[in-house]
């Protein structure tokens, strides 16, 4: 069974996994970092308290964060059409894999900005910094460590989204999975796919944490 | 308006909004600083001193009146005018507030990046600072690799980055122990006589004014109780907070405590009154207390007897229980009087 064709589709749907994974991080960090920051400044005890913004978007996270992947996978498909041309493919499965992480996102880079200490933005305030210093200067730097390392649990979580978007067609390994082991009962392939997705979680949640600990200056 | 004015608050006033309703931080508030002065602000934790700092650079925006700040109404700033305003005010804190993932140097350039200064020339600043502060070795270092005498170093020199003409510290010495304390305060000291800033010091330390601070304002329940050079009040206590620090020694925090009749206490003689006599060093020449004594034939009981060290001049204390007759008392005080002694009649005395 281990023909070079299997092989070949093998690497390509580690491949795939990768592209729609890295992508899926880098566009819902696009959309999830100023998300989240926004969030945190607007909260009551931020620095910029604004109600009404906080309000809004909080319950806009909150009803995307509700809706399972696979239902917001096939309900954005005419969205998914429109952005990249077609609805099936590595491609079009990063458009449902962003606009499903980027409030997951936003909501890890809020809980990140809100761990800096409320003194040190005092100190930045008592300085004459502006908001957009603040932010850019003290907030995000200052919570590098657990910005870095929530990044890390996302993008195990979006690579485990790809995976389930091989279900209607994606690509990537969880592509593999579905079509070999479910549909063909072809278990070994199915558990070698498997034991890739845990090997590069693993590889990805292992470098999240190194730079985290290289970026901490606390200690 | 007179220069030499550093920071001028008028009636100010201070609410908060809580989930139990209107609190009252602050109430009609008057004080000036003048320029070069180091200014105390003393009073318990919860007296409202920390929101009194915080309005005067505006991080807290007052309920009611108006801070003047070097001839400005910040009240009527914008928001750019004030944060070019706060850039010449300086601030530390208790708990230091550094960045703790920038290094000392880092720490101390961030307010010149903020202003838009040049890296090497902020660099350079920097360096001048930590080599004042007594920190030039550690400028590749972490804040968390310091000591806290050391990040309220680095502190220091991150406020004055920008040459302030006023530093605000908010209970800058809370935080650290009797031995760093002076070394912050001789620094904060050495600091305002060679570049004249202005310095406002907020803390619950008795200790820390009568060291460093020219005038101070007791701050009790929001309100100044009393204000004035700290010398004066150290000789002549006015308001009962001002009585509780000045004569019996307690730090604001200790007010409240009821005191303490435990067993074990010396008995003491049953006095009709109480008074305390303060003497600086060189009016000790002729033993008055004794000649007093030995004039009216009547025992007197030394209660307290202590000495202080006021701003680097020592001042002699003493509390003295009477117990004649209400004339000869009365003749006894005149006589201390008529020595140039400083003469306070006492409720209580340290227990």
């Amino acid at each position: 069974m281990w023909s070079k064709e299997v092989i070949d589709m093998i690497i390509r749907g580690i491949g795939e996994t990768l592209y729609m994974s890295v992508f899926g991080t880098f566009f819902g960090y696009v959309l999830g970092l100023p998300w989240g920051t926004v969030l945190a400044v607007t909260d009551q005890d931020g620095i910029r308290p604004n109600r009404i913004v906080y309000r809004v978007l909080d319950v806009i996270t909150n009803i995307m964060r509700s809706i399972p992947f696979l239902i917001l996978l096939i309900l954005i498909i005419p969205f998914t059409r429109l952005l990249v041309g077609k609805s099936y493919g590595s491609t079009a499965t990063i458009v449902p894999l962003v606009v499903s992480a980027a409030p997951f996102i936003g909501r890890m880079v809020e809980s990140s900005l809100k761990e800096v200490d409320k003194g040190v933005i005092e100190a930045a305030q008592s300085m004459g910094a502006s908001t957009m210093q603040i932010i850019l200067r003290v907030m995000l730097t200052e919570a590098r460590v657990s910005l870095v390392m929530g990044a890390a649990i996302c993008f195990g979580t979006i690579l485990g989204y790809s995976a389930m978007a091989g279900t209607v067609g994606g690509g990537g390994l969880g592509d593999i999975a579905i079509r070999y082991g479910y549909h063909r009962w072809q278990a070994d392939i199915m558990i070698v796919t498997v034991v890739l997705l845990v090997i590069l979680v693993q590889i990805f949640q292992f470098a999240g944490m190194k730079i985290a600990a290289k970026l901490d200056k606390r200690k | 308006m007179n220069m030499s004015e550093m920071i001028q608050v008028k009636n100010l006033s201070k609410t908060f909004q809580t989930r139990e309703g209107t609190v009252e931080a602050l109430r009609n508030i008057d004080l000036t600083v003048e320029a070069g002065d180091i200014y105390g602000i003393i009073g318990m934790s919860g007296a409202g001193k920390s929101t009194l700092v915080r309005c005067l650079n505006y991080l807290e925006r007052p309920t009611a009146g108006t801070v003047i700040v070097q001839g400005r109404e910040l009240g009527t700033l914008s928001d750019k005018e004030l944060r070019k305003m706060r850039s010449s005010i300086g601030m530390i804190f208790q708990n230091f507030n550094l960045l703790m993932q920038r290094n000392v140097m880092d720490n101390v350039t961030f307010p010149l990046e903020i202003q838009g200064t040049g890296k090497e020339q902020a660099r350079q600043k920097a360096r001048t600072l930590l080599e004042t502060v007594g920190l030039s070795e550690k400028a590749a270092a972490y804040p968390a690799q310091l000591s806290g005498g050391q990040r309220q170093r680095v502190a220091i020199a991150r406020a004055l980055a920008c040459d302030p003409k006023i530093l605000l510290c908010d209970e800058a010495t809370s935080a650290l122990d009797p031995q760093t304390t002076q070394q912050i305060l001789q620094l904060l000291k050495k600091i305002n006589q060679e570049t004249g800033i202005t310095i406002v010091i907020i803390t619950h330390q008795m200790s820390v004014v009568r060291e460093i601070c020219r005038n101070v304002a007791i701050v009790e329940n929001g309100q100044i109780v009393e204000q004035g050079l700290v010398e004066e009040i150290f000789t002549h206590p006015k308001s009962r907070a001002a009585r509780q620090l000045v004569i019996e020694g307690k730090d604001p925090d200790q007010w409240e405590e009821p005191a303490q009749k435990g067993a074990g206490e010396l008995p003491i003689l049953e006095e009709n009154r109480k008074i305390r006599i303060v003497f600086s060093s060189n009016d000790s020449k002729e033993p008055v207390v004794a000649n007093m004594v030995l004039k009216f034939g009547t025992p007197v009981n030394i209660l307290k007897a202590d000495t202080k060290d006021l701003n680097g001049t020592a001042r002699g204390e003493m509390i003295l229980g009477l117990n004649g007759s209400r004339e000869l008392e009365d003749e006894m005080i005149q006589y201390l009087i008529d020595r140039g002694l400083a003469v306070e009649e006492v409720q209580s005395h340290v227990e």
